[in-house]
């Protein structure tokens, strides 16, 4: 599987994750790798809920200190690629 | 003593009065539907929705009606996350609205008033999601946000953070108290110069399989099930209560301060009393409740005959109804027949720890509109119960002040008398 289409695949499956999850109204129609963490609503704790929801569904243990500049999805899905998703 | 009294008080003491009042019920969650409703004898109690009722000896309850609550939270840019935070989100837009202290949708700018909340079995429904997980997968189940989730003072926490407030958040957990020593605790936070503004009521919802099982467990449920007939508070043939969900919230403010923003005053709080039983975990006592009632009024420096209503705790059980009956009649003596009593249970359901607030809003309403509401399924009084209970139609009432009567599992009592506003 390409980079992209892994991509594509985590980017859906971290919409069913926030969709789920999120205590924020949001525009998922916008939803996409350009999206930020900022505009997701999330802090510093909720994605702690975020990282543990990507470990229960994508498998992929990440540590929060990865995570902590981290500002739009398409970083957390590239991390998730090297990290071997 | 440990109580001040109000001859040995050295504080000022200031008037609180009522600016803003939200409601978020099996009724409805605005007020003229809850207020159209009491009047018309509809009951909010219906057959049990978010659970499956089949596991439980008791297949109904008084929810809030379905997509009010998530439609509401949606204009406020959220999604639900614990029902009891939501029900008070929800309840205290309204108030806050009324109050003039925010207006409309947020973002709202940050200000000076505390938040003190009633609630009984607090986040509910995250615990139960925390215990779940826990026993399908052990300690790594746990979310993250469990704690913050979990803690009690989620709710109030939550009320500052959506609504921008900056002064004192806790709760107050008293079991079916909860809302009445919230309110207790803000008015005296007022009335002795700590806070401004406090927003107070209460909060609970426990349709979920741990918080409803026990309370099917404990007996004290009716097991009646017409959800029409259900709640018979004072009447003979009661069974016992039927629980409800739902927030009630106040913004309650000094005189001072309401006045100097020309907010509407819907009412005032002219006292509190407290007390406990100190004889049984779940049994009451006329003695402590008597106690309780008379504090209240001392405080607000009024004689039983001058209180034109009493809305009571009446949940409907056997033990409560008939305690509560002789409690009043202990203080109110002669004029015990000329005060015209009603139970909201058999509307609301029994909200727990925040039946205080729902019914001191219900309360408040009845002085401002001149009338009280039915009780419903009191066909046949309980001759134990000796009171002048409202029958089954409306009551015009007089323009004075109102006891509002709340008792808890753990022997707690709190009364608030309340006065009309403007």
């Amino acid at each position: 599987m390409s980079d992209q289409s892994k991509e594509e695949t985590i980017i859906a499956q971290l919409r069913g994750i926030l969709e789920e999850s999120s205590t924020s109204e949001y525009d998922w129609d916008s939803f996409g790798p350009q999206t930020t963490i900022e505009s997701l609503g999330l802090d510093s704790l909720t994605i702690l809920d975020l990282l543990y929801d990507i470990e229960e569904v994508i498998g992929i243990h990440l540590e929060a200190k990865e995570v902590l500049n981290v500002t739009t999805l398409r970083e957390i899905t590239a991390l998730l690629i090297e990290n071997g998703a | 003593m440990s109580h001040q009294s109000p001859e040995t008080s050295t504080l000022t003491r200031r008037r609180v009065v009522v600016t803003g009042m939200g409601i978020a019920s099996a009724l409805g969650i605005d007020e003229e539907t809850v207020w159209q409703n009491l009047l018309a004898g509809r009951t909010g109690i219906g057959p049990l929705r978010s659970l499956d009722a089949s596991e439980f000896k008791v297949g109904i309850g008084a929810e809030v009606p379905e997509g009010l609550v998530e439609e509401k939270l949606k204009t406020l840019r959220r999604r639900p996350m614990d029902r009891a935070l939501d029900l008070a989100i929800v309840a205290a837009q309204d108030a806050l609205v009324q109050s003039g202290l925010i207006s409309g949708e947020p973002p709202y700018e940050e200000q000076d008033a505390a938040v003190i909340m009633g609630t009984g079995v607090g986040s509910a429904q995250n615990h139960y999601a925390a215990f779940t997980s826990l026993f399908e997968k052990g300690p790594r189940g746990l979310r993250p946000t469990s704690l913050p989730r979990c803690m009690f003072n989620a709710i109030s926490a939550g009320l500052t953070l959506q609504y921008k407030l900056t002064g004192a958040n806790y709760m107050v957990v008293s079991a079916c108290t909860s809302a009445a020593n919230a309110i207790g605790t803000a008015y005296r936070m007022i009335r002795d110069g700590y806070a401004d503004t406090v927003v107070t009521g209460g909060s609970d919802a426990f349709f979920d399989r741990f918080a409803f099982g026990v309370w099917n467990n404990i007996g004290a449920l009716s097991r009646i099930a017409d959800p029409q007939k259900a709640c018979r508070p004072f009447a003979i043939d009661r069974e016992g209560t039927v629980l409800g969900e739902g927030a009630g919230v106040l913004v309650l403010e000094s005189a001072e301060k309401a006045t100097e923003r020309g907010a509407r005053i819907r009412g005032e709080i002219l006292g509190y009393g407290e007390s406990s039983d100190a004889t049984h975990l779940t049994s009451p006592s006329p003695i402590g409740q008597a106690r309780a009632m008379r504090m209240a009024l001392k405080e607000a420096n009024l004689r039983p005959d001058e209180i034109g209503l009493i809305n009571t705790h009446g949940t409907g059980t056997k033990g409560n109804d008939s305690c509560e009956s002789q409690s009043i009649r202990d203080v109110f003596g002669d004029s015990t027949d000329a005060v015209p009593v009603v139970a909201n249970k058999s509307y609301f359901g029994h909200t727990l720890g925040a039946s205080g607030a729902l019914e001191s809003i219900s309360a408040l309403l009845s002085i401002e509109r001149g009338e009280a509401p039915p009780n419903l399924n009191l066909e046949n009084p309980d001759p134990e119960c000796r009171l002048n209970l409202v029958g089954s139609k409306p009551v015009s009432i007089k323009r004075a002040p109102a006891m509002k009567n709340s008792f808890g599992f753990g022997g707690g009592n709190g009364v608030l008398i309340l006065g009309p506003g403007d």
